[in-house]
């Protein structure tokens, strides 16, 4: 059964999407058992997948390989494989999806067309993690695009046609730029080895030795498509944007797995295939990833959105992840990895926060907030909760991540004999921890405000406490346990950073 | 004296007789929908024959004018996959006019018009069939005469037209004069031998011409009042067949001269085939963004796609050829598919403007999704045929396979993702109108049988195409190893 594995976590959701879609007219309602049960089958079926991953065998597991074009100069194959890395992206994919399933169980608006638009969102976040070939890994990485399209368009905010078209002109071209830079990989893969036919396979492309000069621009290529998804400052001006129109799962979904699909790139190509072009661009990853940083958290200060406040926060703390994979060591990039699993179980605790106070009071303006401690008990204790994993509290499972992030980046400093840098990686920190203790002070704690009729503002429902107690679970689980996803990605970084650190 | 074998033109022989069977059929039945049923009949018949040819691999030259090879075959195939595409939106949407026998023998005319040039290994040859085509086009727009912007769009046509003709004879003139031949190959012998003034100026003629016929930037400018004018089967003709015509016509003229002369004229001319891709898909996809009416949208849009293909005749490698001819196939499904519903929106008297496509996707559910499909697989979005399609022609500007990396175009390839990215936009708010926006009505539209088969035939198409490209591919390698020899 192992052997169809991936396949089945892959296509259940689709599957699903499609009889989704088929649950219209007076069938309207059983559109979300439908999504219920379809992600709750790849769930189960990647927990299978972690049970049985043999954690000391390096390389690709479950592989499935078979030949899908093949002319005289084409060669392309149907193939998926999973590593520590690509695991766990897998595991938070399928953890995220259903839980926004749950939690957005009372849509109204169409929701047959919703589930099936989030089932068919997995299934292309899902290829773009187990994808082992450049063209499927392109085509999946599109894939997931479209959805999210339609989910900000027809569930969106005011000014949603803005935010989605904005959003899907931004990665669309950033993905047309990667794709550039793939098609450079792949003929000068041929043209070196002397194929006659192009292949696109991941491992047969990770062999190749690459010229410096090539590496380096073809980084740059690959990089730019990678950065713009993360996004990093200047390429993030669509977060913002798509994160304040888009409806609460759009949102959990964007900032909680895509955002990922940037930073997983640039792991699993950018350092696996072009060790020396990342060695070239060190620096300039660096110097990216502290501005995002502290643009991020200096931007989130400013917000009177709550939710625009929290969009911000997600460009800060992927450019944590950044500047964990830029020290190019082992401990960096596994924390890079583990910051990303982290910051998608907490950020997604943050958006269904955000999403539920502008549901139930009708606003998420912060001045206009106050008090609501004291109305939605519940409600507080998730977001303080949340807003404490995310400033890095020490036993949660962000913690785990910055620490260790910010200890490889000391070392980093220490042997470039510029240890002083780390100064700005603790300052971001520091403003982290004040915008959130400000954001909360404001809008859950003090006097109950008198600026929005808040009389009649129920606590959260059922449905959405569920959801939010599993994350706030899983945040303390593998906070005060971090091996339990630490031990997937640390081979895995190790490998690359052995590779890296010869050149 | 021995009679040449006529069945190596069977297909073209077939469609011609139809031609000239249908007028006189409509003079003696009166009966309007057995005229359109017999033409499909014909080309359907042709194209089973064909794909007998196909199986057989049937090779020949007849009376050294017309070749068959893969690469004929090929392209005959996609002409009458055309035609009946056009056909079947046909039916239904000249139901209200008079003179249908008229109108189907011309379109049956401009069809084998078309396969004569698929063929054509002669400049005559192609001459012939690439005017038998125009004639029968500047009627068919003409073809509802009292609606004053169809006799506008017909009259627009015919001068530029005329004036496209002049200047390609003028040019096969002036290279006849340089290389003593009309036969495709010993003109690519001959022009390695003797680059000359004439010869430049003959191919600057000949691009001139036929860039009318292609709508390449700066010859483009009649396109898109013809398309909105003319009725929307015989713009849906004009964009997927006559266009495809001249691209074949330039393919055998330059591409067979290129690869076979190494020539300096050769690095020239691939010089200006690539900056005239480049201002031609930009200007296509940049006017596009501003417009308001679904044809004149699909016209520029088309305009955009023939700056892609032209990226074949700059880049003039074997596996741009199969890019090219891909791209070709893949555009016949697509861009065809999105003008039959804007034929069948026209015909339900919905209307051609894009705001009367608000609330589309509750009144016509179906009609709605396809256009979706076919608009992002233009846009080039996996797992569509359209992403398939632009990946081989795009990536060809990057490399050969098996061949050093040259570099030399990676610019063009940089404009031309660009472009895609731009084009993205104006195909999105067509979606936004139809799925966003709320219509006036909620009346459910109910779509003659007609438009949805040819609808499905192209849904399908664009699907199986971009899951399984395969055997598509193939094809087309097989073809272009034919076309380049």
């Amino acid at each position: 059964m192992t052997d169809y594995l991936l396949s089945m976590i892959l296509f259940t959701p689709l599957v699903g999407a499609v009889i989704a879609l088929f649950m219209a007219g007076d069938k309207l309602k059983y559109a979300r058992w439908v999504a219920l049960v379809f992600s709750a089958i790849p769930l189960g079926l990647s927990l299978l997948l972690v049970a049985t991953f043999d954690n000391n065998i390096l390389g690709y597991q479950f592989l499935e390989q078979y030949t899908w074009i093949e002319t005289s100069l084409l060669h392309m194959q149907y193939m998926l494989g999973v590593d520590g890395l690509s695991l766990i992206m897998v595991l938070l994919t399928t953890i995220l999806v259903f839980l926004v399933v749950l939690f957005s169980w009372e849509e109204k608006e169409r929701p047959n067309f919703f589930f099936a638009l989030i089932l068919g969102m997995q299934t292309g976040l899902l290829g773009v993690f187990m994808a082992i070939d450049y063209f499927m890994f392109f085509i999946f990485w599109e894939v997931a695009l479209i959805p999210m399209y339609f989910l900000i368009n027809l569930w969106g905010g005011p000014r949603r046609h803005y935010a989605a078209i904005k959003f899907f002109i931004y990665t669309h071209v950033a993905s047309l730029v990667m794709l550039i830079g793939i098609f450079a990989l792949a003929f000068q893969a041929a043209s070196i080895e002397g194929w006659s036919q192009l292949s696109f396979a991941f491992t047969d492309i990770s062999g190749v030795a690459f010229s410096s000069g090539f590496q380096v621009l073809v980084f740059g290529l690959l990089f730019f498509g990678f950065a713009v998804k993360m996004p990093v400052v200047p390429f993030h001006t669509w977060l913002p944007d798509a994160h304040v129109e888009a409806p609460t799962a759009g949102s959990v979904l964007l900032a909680g797995v895509m955002l990922k699909m940037g930073s997983y790139g640039i792991i699993r190509i950018c350092l696996d295939v072009l060790p020396e072009g990342a060695v070239a661009w060190q620096i300039p990853m660096i110097i990216i990833a502290l501005v995002a940083i502290v643009y991020g958290a200096l931007a989130c200060i400013a917000q009177r959105d709550l939710k625009k406040m929290v969009a911000f926060s997600s460009i800060s703390h992927m450019g944590m992840v950044l500047l964990g994979i830029a020290t190019l060591s082992d401990i960096g990039i596994a924390a890079g990895a583990f910051q990303m699993f982290a910051h998608g179980l907490i950020t997604a605790v943050l958006f269904m926060v955000c999403g539920i106070v502008g549901h139930n009071v009708g606003t998420r303006q912060i001045p206009l907030l106050g008090g609501l401690a004291e109305k939605m008990p519940n409600y507080a204790a998730f977001m303080m909760f949340g807003f404490m994993a995310s400033l890095g509290l020490p036993g949660l499972v962000g913690f785990v991540a910055e620490f260790n992030i910010l200890a490889a980046f000391y070392n980093w400093g220490l042997a470039e004999g510029v240890a002083w840098v780390i100064v700005i990686g603790l300052a971001s920190l520091l403003l982290t921890a004040g915008y959130y203790l400000w954001a909360m002070q404001r809008s859950i704690f003090g006097p109950v405000t008198d600026k929005v009729d808040v009389s009649k503002v129920h606590d959260v429902s059922v449905y959405e406490g569920v959801s939010l107690a599993v994350l706030c679970g899983l945040i303390a689980l593998f906070g005060i346990f971090p091996a339990l996803a630490w031990d997937f990605v640390f081979p895995v970084a190790s490998g690359l950073a052995a590779v890296l650190g010869v050149i | 004296m021995t009679l040449p074998d006529f069945t190596l033109i069977a297909p073209q022989l077939i469609v011609l007789l139809a031609a000239l069977l249908v007028p006189g059929l409509h003079f003696l039945t009166r009966n309007d929908k057995l005229v359109g049923m017999v033409s499909i009949a014909a080309v359907v018949a042709a194209g089973l024959y064909l794909g007998w040819m196909i199986l057989e691999g049937v090779e020949g030259s007849f009376l050294g004018v017309y070749a068959v090879d893969a690469f004929s075959l090929l392209l005959t195939g996609l002409f009458l996959m055309v035609a009946l595409l056009v056909l079947l939106a046909s039916l239904h949407s000249v139901e209200r006019d008079r003179h249908h026998g008229e109108y189907y023998a011309l379109l049956l005319a401009a069809t084998a018009g078309m396969m004569f040039v698929a063929c054509a290994q002669d400049l005559i040859g192609i001459f012939v069939g690439v005017e038998l085509t125009s004639i029968s086009s500047y009627a068919l727009v003409a073809f509802r005469k009292n609606d004053p912007r169809a006799a506008e769009a017909a009259v627009k046509y015919l001068v530029i037209g005329g004036l496209s003709t002049a200047l390609t004879l003028y040019g096969f003139s002036l290279l006849y004069g340089v290389t003593q031949t009309t036969n495709l190959a010993e003109i690519a012998l001959a022009i390695g031998a003797a680059p000359s003034v004439a010869l430049y100026v003959s191919m600057a003629l000949i691009i001139a011409g036929l860039g009318f016929k292609i709508t390449t930037v700066p010859f483009h400018m009649w396109a898109p009042d013809v398309y909105e004018g003319a009725t929307a089967p015989v713009a849906t003709f004009l964009a997927i067949g006559s266009k495809k015509m001249g691209f074949v016509a330039l393919f055998k003229i330059f591409l067979v001269g290129f690869i076979a002369a190494q020539a300096t004229v050769v690095s020239d001319m691939q010089y200006l085939f690539a900056i005239l891709a480049a201002i031609t898909m930009t200007v296509g996809n940049v006017v596009a963004l501003s417009q308001t009416n679904m044809k004149r949208l699909l016209a520029y849009s088309s305009i955009a796609q023939a700056g892609y293909l032209m990226m074949v005749l700059a880049i003039a490698t074997e596996y741009a050829v199969i890019g090219g001819l891909f791209h070709m196939i893949t555009h016949v499904f697509m861009k065809g598919g999105a003008f039959i519903i804007v034929a069948a929106l026209c015909y339900l008297s919905i209307g051609d403007k894009l705001s009367d496509y608000k609330g589309l996707a509750k009144r016509a559910p179906v009609l709605a999704f396809s256009m979706l499909i076919f608009l992002f697989a233009l846009a080039g979005v996996p797992p569509l045929a359209g992403f398939v399609s632009k990946f081989v022609l795009f990536s060809s500007a990057v490399g050969s396979p098996g061949a050093e990396m040259a570099g030399q175009w990676i610019w063009l390839v940089f404009i031309a993702v660009i472009n895609s990215a731009i084009s993205l936009y104006y195909y999105a708010r067509v979606v936004k109108f139809m799925y966003v926006d709320e219509g006036e009505s909620d009346e459910r539209i109910k779509v003659p049988m007609s438009f949805m088969a040819a609808i499905v035939i192209c849904l399908v198409a664009v699907f199986a195409i971009g899951l399984y490209p395969e055997p598509v591919i193939k094809l087309c390698e097989a073809a272009a190893a034919a076309l380049l020899g």
